[in-house]
Parts: C-alpha cells; sequence; structure tokens
C-alpha cells in the first residue's frame, strides 16, 4: 500500500527523519511508535506532502508521491489527523466534514454561483453522507454546533471523520489517543475496527502503549529520526533496543 | 442555509427578507431625488463590500487596494462606452471581467503571500492603478480632470434617479443571491476552510492557492461593477475617488456591519453611508470618523454592528426563556 524508501529530512543541522524506510500493508493497522522528538510527526508530513523529504521516496500503491502537494496527496487516498487538532473551528461540524468531502463532489465555481439543479441534488446527498459519517463516530447531535465548541475527545473524533469524509484508502492518524478519557480510548479501540471494516489501512502514531499493543497488527519504533526495530507487538515489547531506548525510559 | 432545512425552518429565514425588500420596494413613494440617489449609492456600495466580504470575510485575505478595482470598473465601462458605443450593461460586465482577470493576475503571486505582505502589496497595486488614472498614456482617462460618459438611458431616455433605483435594486438581489449561494457550496466551504486553517485545509483536498485566486477574482468583478454603476449613475468620475480612502471606506464598512455574513456588508453601508452623510460638513475629518468606527469594531464589537445585534437577539432570546437557542447557532459567525 505504502512504503517509504530512506526517507530524510532535515532542518538545518537536525536530521529529523533519517532514512527510514517502511512498508505498510493494506487492511491492517500499523503503529509507529517513538520517544518525544523521534520524528514521528515529521515522518506523518512527509507522507502527507506537507513537507518533501530531502532524499528518498514515497510510493502509494507503486506511485511516487514524495513533492507532490498535501491537496493532491488527498485526493489520491491519503488522509490524515493532526497531534494538535487542525479543525475549522467557527465552522459548524457538519461543515467540517463537509470539508472532508471536498475532493469527491464534483460541483465547481460557476455551478456553485448558479446553484443549478445537480449542484442542488449534489450538495443535498453531501450533506446527508456528512450526518451518517457523524452518527459514524456519534458526533450527530452536535451536527449543527459550531466545532470550537465541542470537547477535546470529541474533536479528535471529528478530526478522524472529517478524514474518512474523504474516503480515503489510507489514513494517518497522529495521537488519536491524546486528551482522551479512558471511556473515549476504549471506544476508540472499537472505532479503529470499524475504519478498518471500511477497508481503511490505518498508520498511527500513539503513546498510550496498552492501546498500540492491543490493536497494531506491526509497529515500527522511531528514534533519533532513525528506524529502531519493526515488527508485531510481541517482538517490539521484547526487543532489547526498543526497551533502552524508549520503553525503560519511562 | 442548508440543503436539509426543512421547509419550515427557510421560510422563517425567507421572511425578513422579504419584508426588506418590499419596505425597500416602497421607498421610491416617499423619497424625492436626493435621498433616492443616495439609496442607489448605497445600493452599488452594497455590491462593493459584498464583494470584498468574500474576500476578506470568507476566505481570510485582506485587500487595502480594492479602490483600484473600483476604478477599472468606473474607467473601463466608460471608456467602451465612449470609444465603442456598445450598451451601457454590456460595458459594465466586460469592464468588471476585465477586473476579474486582473484580480486573478494579481492573485496569482499574491495568494503566496502571508496577511500582512498581501495587505503591503495590494496597497502598492492600488497606489499603481492610481498613477495610471493620472498619468494615463495619450491621456485616455483624462487624468487629473477625470472622465465623462453617459448616464444610464432606456430607450433614449436618461434614467431618473427613481428609474436607477429599480436598476441597482434588481442589480443587488443578483449580486447578493450569487453571493448567497456560492458562500453556502463547496467553494464557500473551502474559502472558509482556508481561513480558519489554511494548513488542515490544504491536507483535506482544498487547493488552497486556487481558491484564494477564485475568491480574489470574484471580489474584484463584484468591486468593478460596483464601479461601473456609480460611472454611469452620475455620469462623471474623478480620480481622486479612487484614493487608497476609498479602499479604507469599503474596508470600514465591511468590518463595521460584520464580516463573513450576507447582512453584515448591507449594514455597514447603510450604516456608515448615513453617518457621513450626515456629517458632510466635516468632511475633512472622514478618516478620522473612520478611524473612530474601526476603533469601536475592534475594541468593542468583534463581530461588527450584525454581529452585536445578534448576540443581543440571542440574549433577548434567552431571557424570555423560550429555550430554543439551537436553531439559530451562527454558522458563518463573526470572526475575529
Ligand atoms: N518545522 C520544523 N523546523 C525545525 N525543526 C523541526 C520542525 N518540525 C520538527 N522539528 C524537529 O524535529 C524533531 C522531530 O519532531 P517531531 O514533531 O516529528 O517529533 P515527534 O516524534 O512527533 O514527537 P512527539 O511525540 O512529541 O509528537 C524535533 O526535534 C523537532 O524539534
Ligand atoms: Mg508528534
Amino acid at each position: 500500500m505504502l512504503k517509504t524508501d530512506k526517507v530524510t529530512i532535515k532542518f538545518g543541522g537536525l536530521t529529523a527523519v533519517n532514512e527510514v524506510s517502511v512498508h505498510i500493508k493494506p487492511n491492517q493497522i500499523t503503529g509507529l511508535i517513538g520517544p518525544n522528538g523521534a520524528g514521528k510527526t515529521t515522518f506523518f508530513n512527509c507522507i502527507s506532502g506537507v513537507y518533501t523529504p530531502n532524499s528518498g521516496k514515497v510510493m502509494f500503491q507503486g506511485k511516487e508521491i514524495q513533492g507532490s502537494k498535501p491537496y493532491q496527496i488527498n485526493k489520491l487516498g491519503i488522509t490524515r489527523t493532526y497531534q494538535n487538532i487542525n479543525l475549522f473551528r467557527k465552522m459548524t461540524v457538519q461543515e467540517n466534514v463537509l470539508v472532508g468531502m471536498h475532493s469527491r463532489l464534483k460541483s465547481n465555481y460557476l455551478t456553485d454561483m448558479f446553484h443549478i439543479p445537480s449542484q442542488q441534488r449534489e450538495e443535498k446527498e453531501a450533506y446527508a453522507k456528512a450526518y451518517e459519517w457523524l452518527k459514524f463516530v456519534g458526533l450527530e447531535p452536535y451536527a449543527k454546533d459550531q466545532t470550537g465548541s465541542l470537547s477535546y475527545g470529541k474533536q479528535r473524533l471529528l478530526e478522524i471523520v472529517r478524514g474518512l469524509a474523504s474516503d480515503p484508502k489510507l489514513i494517518l492518524l497522529d495521537e488519536p489517543a491524546a486528551g482522551m478519557n479512558s471511556q473515549e480510548k476504549l471506544e476508540l479501540d472499537e472505532l479503529l475496527q470499524r475504519i478498518l471494516k471500511l477497508g481503511v489501512t490505518i498508520l498511527m502514531v500513539e503513546h498510550d502503549m496498552k492501546l498500540v499493543m492491543n490493536v497494531c497488527h506491526e509497529i515500527y519504533v522511531l528514534a533519533e529520526g532513525k528506524l529502531l526495530a519493526h515488527g508485531t507487538p510481541e517482538e517490539v515489547q521484547n526487543n532489547p533496543d526498543v526497551i533502552t531506548a524508549y520503553l525503560g525510559g519511562e | 442555509m442548508n440543503p436539509d432545512m426543512s421547509k419550515q425552518e427557510k421560510r422563517k429565514k425567507l421572511l425578513p427578507v422579504l419584508v426588506l425588500l418590499v419596505l425597500t420596494l416602497l421607498l421610491p413613494v416617499f423619497l424625492n431625488e436626493y435621498p433616492l440617489m443616495l439609496c442607489c449609492t448605497i445600493f452599488y456600495y452594497i455590491i462593493a463590500v459584498s464583494g470584498l466580504d468574500i474576500l476578506f470575510g470568507y476566505s481570510g485575505q485582506i485587500s487595502l487596494g480594492h479602490a483600484a478595482f473600483y476604478a477599472i470598473g468606473a474607467y473601463g465601462s466608460a471608456l467602451l462606452h465612449n470609444h465603442l458605443h456598445l450598451p451601457i450593461f454590456v460595458t459594465m460586465i466586460i469592464a468588471a471581467c476585465i477586473a476579474t482577470g486582473v484580480g486573478a493576475l494579481l492573485a496569482v503571486p499574491a495568494s503566496k503571500l502571508v496577511f500582512h505582505f498581501l495587505s503591503l502589496s495590494t496597497i502598492a497595486f492600488g497606489e499603481i492603478v492610481y498613477q495610471l488614472l493620472v498619468h494615463s498614456p495619450g491621456n485616455i482617462t483624462g487624468d487629473f480632470k477625470g472622465i465623462n460618459s453617459t448616464q444610464m438611458a432606456f430607450c433614449g431616455q436618461p434614467f431618473s434617479y427613481r428609474n436607477y433605483f429599480f436598476f441597482a435594486l434588481l442589480m443587488v438581489i443578483i449580486f447578493l443571491l450569487a453571493k448567497f449561494f456560492l458562500v453556502n457550496s463547496k467553494t464557500g466551504r473551502a474559502f472558509t476552510a482556508i481561513r480558519e486553517n489554511s494548513h488542515a485545509a490544504n491536507g483535506m483536498g482544498i487547493n488552497v492557492r486556487r481558491y484564494k485566486v477564485m475568491a480574489f477574482a470574484t471580489s474584484a468583478f463584484y468591486m468593478a461593477f460596483a464601479g461601473a454603476m456609480y460611472m454611469h449613475l452620475v455620469g462623471y468620475v474623478h480620480p481622486d475617488t479612487f484614493q487608497k480612502k476609498q479602499s479604507v471606506l469599503f474596508l470600514t464598512m465591511l468590518l463595521f456591519g460584520g464580516t463573513g455574513t450576507m447582512f453584515g456588508p448591507i449594514i455597514g453601508v447603510i450604516s456608515v453611508e448615513l453617518l457621513i452623510e450626515s456629517l458632510r460638513s466635516l468632511q475633512e475629518f472622514q478618516g478620522f470618523v473612520y478611524g473612530i468606527l474601526l476603533l469601536i469594531v475592534i475594541v468593542a464589537l468583534p463581530g461588527g454592528l450584525y454581529g452585536g445585534l445578534r448576540d443581543i437577539y440571542a440574549y433577548c432570546k434567552r431571557k424570555l426563556g423560550k429555550g430554543d437557542s439551537g436553531s439559530e447557532v451562527s454558522k458563518n459567525a463573526e470572526n475575529g
């Protein structure tokens, strides 16, 4: 599904991501873990087009995508959430999902301005679809609320569903459980399974080890920009390098 | 307005608009020439400021040089009419299209810029256009003297202010309807998403630069059409009308009325225009008045007059204990 080949990115003297090669397999949850500042978010930014790697390749379904813009990568079928929530705060909850559907809607500037019947029909369907998406994460009671008024945990759910609304093949989740209470974390676990059932592959950065070890089929460990280990949750947990660099450090 | 709103809700929203329209249509019965001309001014200003709102209120880009597009519309339509003798309505549209093209060309590099650099480059653009007006090649714009053109006419009969009133009102309805459709669509959501978080908008599949250019070009069309309406209302324009202070006036009206809404620009134009009109004798203090209005908005009324009125309305409704709060959640809430 997604492969990276020795992706490297430098910020001045700092090599934030150093020759990282991963292979994300379809229809499973892959975890990406590592201590703070390991370069996980930066790696996500390389995949989603926010940064262009200084060297290395990012291949999505056999196509090289490094250097493409985020909106182009979104159209190809990769969406994401953000570690520091990036919602459209003064839009309604439902409108946030509608923006997520942007690249799947066919209307254009002129059909929008002239409000032609096919545009009206599409909008009507889009609103209904967005509402269905909200139901998927249980946010439909808040559809008409302003997004800024949602609790932290609910904002995380909205980010996920806004990403899903573009019918992606791969979703990158950057610390989806951060700021969630234990009840919400349980529900997240179950939500991730339902996302898989939609046929969406998941790559997830997460600090909550219990959650990661529970849900991930495969885990990559980053430390100081370098790939430290890779394997099943058991393999990673028992890897001495990981224990010293990461688990031991906590 | 959502497509999944019930008929009843839609009717409830439409009613005040219809009442307003009927009241406006009755105005010519009571008003004589001068106030009618003032109404016409208010009408084309509403078009101009609503256009600016698409740019600033919805997509979050600033322009301090929009008087330049206003000028392109006024001079463009006059020149096309004077030299090519095309019908006025046609020259108005052509001039507005030219301004749209110029706006798009300006926006392509400008859309890369962040807020304060954008405001600087638009000031420069406004200055360049002004200089071109007063030092034009072959003196086609009449330089410092300005330019004459014909007033609007129908079958050889020049429009009275009363005729023009209805023409301008029709234009306001068309332009506001187009704005309404635009901002409540995929395109409008993209504009707002860019304003709210351009980083995330990009990540969600929106070609940010392209939509910024669209917003800029659209606002240029509105501005220029308003400029052309001004030209053919008075039949004469002077370059001094298109200086920086006109751009500031448009922004003041927008901010004072409230950004990112349908009614904000209308309320802003009416209140500021009436205020200026009643302070005509203090013309040299105009800049001072704009400054005070802007300060009021920045300090006390971040949502503008419309936002303030809406807050008061919501407050009263709550006080009356109707408990029906969720229905009017400000979807295009005032932005800071
Ligand atoms: N735009 C940038 N410019 C300069 N340095 C950056 C930039 N983005 C990230 N860094 C640096 O790169 C390193 C990796 O940061 P990154 O945010 O990817 O870590 P992370 O693994 O996501 O950490 P956390 O678990 O805290 O989210 C850090 O040292 C950070 O300071
Ligand atoms: Mg991070």
